[in-house]
């Protein structure tokens, strides 16, 4: 047998089959631990379970493979197979030696053998390009240039191109026509409504409280600010530690303090007869649990009752990570209450955020600009002066812009008036949303037995971080701040591996660590180390900037691979990312597709989430008679089309057309949605009211923009596949067409039933007939492969 | 029983290279196929299955075991008067001993005592084997129902509907596999009855209110009233010739083929469906068997379903809970009469289908009642002392078909009928029994979540052996 690798071949089977008596669990002092090398390897009376001095003297040897003292034991419930055995015994011989597992060793650059000095894309190749190598094989064939366009669009922006924009690329024959292309996409406001939604599942987003009555919520301008942040490519280091911390930062601007909604997320309930204790340690589970699945990529649910039965994680570090979170300031109940304290005024929509941003940065740009000039003029005026030394922002803008204050003359008074207006003018159209703070006093935490809210145990804890991913930073203070600082540091081994890997989950349809939940011991091995830790420094070393990092990602020659099976690589899981990514659409792109490719989509960016046609009852036959959403109130008019990551998240109901395709509850963390293929969707697909409407929209457009059938056709397959029909699928449009035609023509009534569907009103210039046979084409291709798959 | 290595999600591949168990259990992950395949296709338990399918017959808010399989003479004797023993704790206050109004006879070769009110139950006994000492964990109705659909009284959990379907697949692709069927609005705890909670969501019930007869109210978007036959087919003709194109550019891809096959089960659902409950063409003599109650109309549909290859059928009293009679018990009499006709007539049905042996049928309420009548408070049972309370210490449930032992009674309670006595039978050993029959070790058909393996019984359950042939 080749070389074992500990870390990637022996611990998982320790893990898997040892541990759950051999492992960091283990109560008994004298029973054989094999989680650290120091006791597996200790004497035990004259032997040692792995000798490592005497390989073949080690005892796990003989018991491995003894007939009548088997190990594990034949009553055994996890037995090992013939080839874990053999792994086992050949890691022994080789010496028994123990490395850490390799997820929480901080992430270091192997360079590739074919190309150890490339960069950025190249470097991307290389490495895949090594691993096929490997494997005799090589990148697949590109992907031809409308394909290749239409699937960049969809996995930057959640949409097809724009028309002008697929053509201009088509038609630009230089070779910056592709980064062009993706630069023109990445600075689409389409683009951060897109990427916010893999967060908003991770974090659990939802527009009510989801326990109990599962009442409103209300906390949607996080929702715009996560959007903004994204069109705004805010660091993800800085977009995460406000989510964390924002209010602990000095002088927390508004969009810091939004951020903290992010801490808020946990389901909650206000049931009579719930207990508040309870539901403090419940809401900080949740918290804490959060954390370990969307940062550290871990399952820390087992370490709230016992120490974790695989990972090296202590029940004692479990609290002292919970720790963290358990001194913020809301009541564990949230009083059935929309505004469940503590709360926050900010922009109710994304319009309202970009004029609150620009205001803050004139804002901050006059301060900083008048500094020196206010000093000198308030020399004289010790009180002044330190209010102004003292102030924040705002105290010093309202110091500038008093008009009987000492400032009035200064040059920059005018101004300030002016910003301070601004500022007045636009926190009346505000909103509320929950926030976080802390208490004065921080809330002792101690270990709960078994979890167990009214069981605490032991002494006070301070809190604290996992060992096992390095220490607090000496300065950090011990805080939600310090955590931030600890997820943060350069020498964490997890965080950045674990967004980095989401990051290609969503370009590439897979991820390198296929279980993007799980790190851990049970967890998978990445397909590719060496990249993986690759991405996971360049994603910090470029200051962790989003939109270079799919950039790198959709520019390499991985990316733009066709996605055609090959014959000549047996790869059915595409783990070798040898040929370009193939799925079915998530729910959400499902619909924006229709909705956009039949003008209706309404662009507006943010506010109250949205109420499109649902099925009567649905909310009813679930919920509470006292429940404030009990009743669905379908919206009107534009509020239909907006884009479906306004749709209002119940969470013990969402849109039945978001779950029926896969849509998480947001009851809890998602970072890797199913991909279900199911009947319901098909007939959804083809039958629900909005298909239809959409379609009828789609129809109305191809009678007015083009005049043959054959421009007509051309017009639709171009909008959702980003090409011309074949010939073949042309000719099948045109029989079904002729069908339609007919049959509506026997049967006008139909036609007028049809494009009665949906809110929507018909043109009544165009010929209902026609329109109607041109809606049913439009409903068909718009279910069809082309059209809701990335290919 | 999922042997992971270490990743929870392993392709169909990946598993059977490297779990040393067999093939057996290849066929119970269908979340491995979930990507490539249609997640309901049929499949292969850990041992060969006796049944096949289940009717639950849910008699919601309490049968009285008393007044219906479970005879106990000594409460005649008492009647009226305080009984030996004392009397236990249940969600009310009881006081002296009341009597059933009902009559008992014997029945069938076997001669089980069932009483009165239940006259073509008791017909079909030598198939039935009654169990007289199951007991459950507290005398509330919420927890209660949970523990018997869910195998766990307060968290969420996945209804054992769930898990056989999870299991097992359906057999009839065109219909869902677990079908909860519910006259009259929803019982109480609604749809948590029938989810699926961490099980994929296509393992859930669908609930189906059999006061209706009507397909669209019983299936979302199952029609398109704008089309008839004809052009729906050429719709999808049309679909089928785009998706079958780009199936042939990028070659072989099973995700692809399974996408080609739900639009053809969503046009065979379309009539399938309408035809599964559309009870009119049954012939006249069947409908005379059944009854004219919904109740036992429903019952109608329950066989109906399964002949059609449902996989597992819940079939509720009606909405809310019925048979909760704290302040008359003789409304009883009014309940099973509904219902009585219909459950004899499942049975037979059955048998003459050939169906029964392989058809699991379980029934029974989340309780018992109590042997002592429940004493008058203000409002609730306005004055009257005819009624009994939550008794969850002993009770009766009856199986059928599906490989058990019928003409049989297994367990006892005390003289009194107040708790379990002889071979208590718990809620989590009535659950291990049916996987056994439907071919599961209950210890080893798990599902992970949240890091750990997850059981129908939990950490519980003895399959109980005595009453399987």
């Amino acid at each position: 047998m080749q070389s074992v690798d500990f870390s990637r071949d022996v611990l998982p089977i320790l893990s898997n089959k040892c541990f759950v008596c051999h492992g960091p669990s283990s109560e008994d002092p004298d029973q054989l631990r094999l989680d650290t090398e120091a006791l597996a390897t200790s004497d035990r009376g004259g032997y040692r379970a792995i000798d490592q001095a005497k390989p073949n003297k080690s005892a796990v040897l003989e018991r491995l493979h003894s007939a009548d003292e088997p190990m594990p034991p034949a009553d055994a419930e996890k037995q090992l197979t013939d080839s874990e055995r053999a792994i086992l015994s050949a890691w022994v011989k080789q010496g028994g030696k123990y490395t850490k597992h390799w997820a929480f060793v901080a992430p270091v650059i192997t360079p590739t053998k074919s190309a150890p000095d490339a960069t950025g894309s190249a470097a991307l190749d290389a490495y895949i390009k090594d691993a096929l190598k490997a494997a005799k094989a090589s990148l697949h064939k590109p992907a031809d240039k409308t394909t290749i366009a239409r699937r960049v669009s969809l996995v930057l922006t959640g949409l097809p191109p724009e028309l002008d924009v697929l053509n201009a690329y088509l038609a630009d024959d230089s070779d910056s026509a592709y980064e062009t292309l993706v630069d023109t996409l990445l600075a689409s406001p389409r683009y951060g409504e897109h990427q916010a939604r893999f967060w908003l599942d991770a974090v659990r987003y939802g527009d009510t409280h989801g326990l109990h009555l599962d009442n409103r919520r209300g906390i949607y301008p996080y929702r715009d600010w996560v959007i903004g942040a994204m069109n705004d490519n805010l660091p993800l280091d800085t977009f995460i530690r406000w989510q964390l911390a924002g209010d602990l930062l000095p002088n927390p601007t508004l969009e810091q303090r939004v951020a903290t909604g992010f801490v808020r997320m946990n389901p909650s309930t206000a049931e009579g007869g719930a207990i508040p204790a309870e539901f403090q340690a419940k809401n900080n589970f949740d918290r804490t649990e959060t954390l370990g699945t969307v940062l550290l990529g871990m399952t820390l649910t087992c370490a709230r009752c016992h120490t974790h039965k695989y990972d090296p994680i202590t029940q004692t570090e479990y609290y002292q990570l919970f720790a963290f979170f358990n001194s913020t300031a809301e009541n564990s109940m949230d009083g059935n209450s929309y505004t469940y304290a503590p709360i926050l005024h900010a922009p109710k929509d994304q319009a309202g955020w970009i004029q609150w941003k620009q205001i803050e940065r004139d804002r901050l740009a006059l301060i900083n600009a008048s500094d020196k000039d206010v000093r000198k003029s308030l020399a004289e005026n010790e009180g002044a002066l330190t209010a102004w030394n003292n102030g924040g922002l705002d105290e010093k803008l309202a110091l500038l812009a008093d008009p009987h204050g000492g400032l009035k003359e200064s040059t920059h008074h005018q101004k300030a008036v002016f910003i301070k207006a601004a500022i007045d003018t636009a926190s009346k159209e505000f909103t509320t949303t929950l926030v976080t703070k802390d208490l004065d006093k921080p809330r002792e935490t101690k270990i709960l037995r078994r979890g167990e809210y009214n069981l605490p145990i032991g002494d006070a804890l301070e809190p604290g971080v996992l060992s096992v991913m390095g220490t607090l930073p000496e300065d950090a203070p011990k805080n939600r701040l310090g955590l931030s600082d600890w997820l943060l540091s350069d020498e964490h081994p997890l965080v950045s591996r674990v967004l980095v890997n989401r990051i290609w989950q969503r370009v590439f349809g897979h991820a390198i660590v296929r279980t993007p939940e799980d790190f851990g011991l049970q967890g998978q091995h990445p397909t590719h180390p060496e990249l993986l830790d690759w991405l996971a420094v360049e994603l910090r070393q470029t200051d962790w900037n989003l939109k270079a990092m799919l950039k790198m990602m959709v520019m390499s020659d991985t990316f733009r691979q066709s996605s055609s099976r090959r014959r000549d690589l047996d790869d059915p899981e595409n783990t070798l990312f040898g040929r370009g990514p193939s799925y079915r659409l998530d729910a959400e792109a499902l619909r924006d597709i229709g909705l956009w490719s039949s003008g209706l989509m309404d662009p507006h960016m943010g506010g109250e989430g949205v109420k499109p046609y649902q099925p009567a009852g649905m909310w009813k036959a679930l919920a509470h008679p006292g429940s404030n959403t009990k009743q669905y109130v379908q919206d009107k008019g534009a509020l239909l089309y907006r884009r479906s990551i306004y749709i209002y998240w119940k969470r013990t109901s969402p849109h039945p057309m978001m779950t029926l395709f896969d849509a998480p509850d947001r009851e809890s963390s998602c970072v890797r949605r199913a991909r279900t293929n199911t009947a319901l969707q098909s007939l959804g697909l083809l039958n629900e009211i909005q298909r239809i409407e959409m379609a009828h929209g789609v129809a109305e457009r191809l009678l007015k923009q083009a005049d043959s059938t054959e421009e007509r056709l051309d017009l639709l397959f171009k909008l959702l596949t980003s090409r011309s029909p074949t010939k073949r699928e042309a000719e099948a449009c045109n029989t079904l067409l002729s069908i339609m035609l007919e049959r509506f023509e026997a049967a006008p009534n139909d036609a007028l039933e049809l494009l009665a569907i949906g809110e929507n009103t018909r043109d009544e210039s165009l010929d209902a007939e026609t329109l109607a046979a041109w809606t049913q084409i439009a409903v068909t291709v718009l279910a069809s492969d082309p059209a809701i798959l990335v290919y | 029983m999922i042997s992971h290595k270490y990743n929870p999600i392993l392709s169909r591949r990946q598993m059977l290279a490297s779990c040393g168990v067999g093939m057996g259990m290849v066929g119970l992950q269908p979340l491995l196929a979930e990507s490539t395949s249609s997640s309901y296709s049929s499949k292969q338990p850990h041992h060969k299955p006796v049944a096949k399918h289940v009717i639950h017959i849910f008699l919601n808010g309490g049968l009285s075991h008393i007044d219906t399989f479970d005879p106990k003479p000594l409460l005649d004797k008492y009647n009226g008067k305080p009984l030996p023993i004392e009397n236990l704790e249940t969600e009310r206050a009881t006081g002296n001993a009341y009597a059933s109004p009902f009559k008992f006879r014997k029945h069938g070769e076997s001669g089980i005592e069932v009483s009165e009110i239940f006259p073509h139950t008791a017909a079909n006994i030598d198939d039935i084997c009654v169990i007289r000492s199951a007991y459950a964990d507290v005398p509330n109705h919420e927890p209660s129902f949970l523990l018997w659909n869910c195998g766990e009284a307060r968290l969420p959990r996945p209804s054992m509907g769930s898990w056989v379907t999870y299991g097992l697949g359906t057999e009839n692709q065109n219909l869902p596999g677990f079908v909860a069927l519910c006259p009259q609005g929803l019982p109480t705890q609604g749809v948590e009855n029938w989810r699926s909670s961490f099980l994929p969501g296509a393992f859930q019930g669908v609930h189906v209110d059999t006061q209706f007869s009507e397909v669209e109210k019983l299936i979302e978007n199952i029609k398109n009233g704008q089309f008839d036959d004809r052009s729906q087919r050429k719709q999808l003709d049309l679909l089928a010739a785009f998706n079958r194109r780009h199936l042939e550019q990028r070659g072989f891809d099973p995700a692809l083929e399974a996408q080609i096959q739900s639009f053809e089960l969503a046009y065979r659902m379309q009539t399938e469906a309408a035809e599964a409950f559309n009870l009119s063409d049954e012939p006249q003599y069947i409908h005379d068997m059944y009854g004219d109650t919904v109740q036992s109309k429903t019952m109608l549909t329950a066989r109906r379903l399964v002949e059609r290859g449902v996989r597992f059928v819940q079939v509720w009293y009606s909405g809310g809970q019925p048979w909760d009679n704290h302040d008359n018990i003789n409304i009883h009499a009014t309940l099973a009469k509904n219902i009585d006709q219909g459950i004899g007539a499942l049975i037979r049905d059955l048998k003459q289908r050939g169906l029964l042996e392989e058809t699991l049928i379980l029934c029974g309420g989340e309780f018992g009642r109590t042997p002592t009548v429940e004493l008058p408070r203000p409002v609730l049972n306005a004055g009257k002392q005819l009624g009994r309370d939550h008794n969850h210490y002993g009770f009766s449930v009856w199986m059928a078909g599906g490989g058990i032992k019928g003409g049989t009674v297994y367990g006892s309670t005390d003289e009194t009928g107040w708790k379990a006595e002889e071979n208590p039978v718990h809620v989590h050993d009535i659950h291990a029994t049916m996987l056994h029959q439907l071919g599961f070790n209950h210890e080893r058909f798990t599902y992970r979540h949240a890091g750990r393996d997850f059981r129908l019984t939990d950490v519980h359950g003895h399959v109980i052996h005595d009453i399987l042939n």
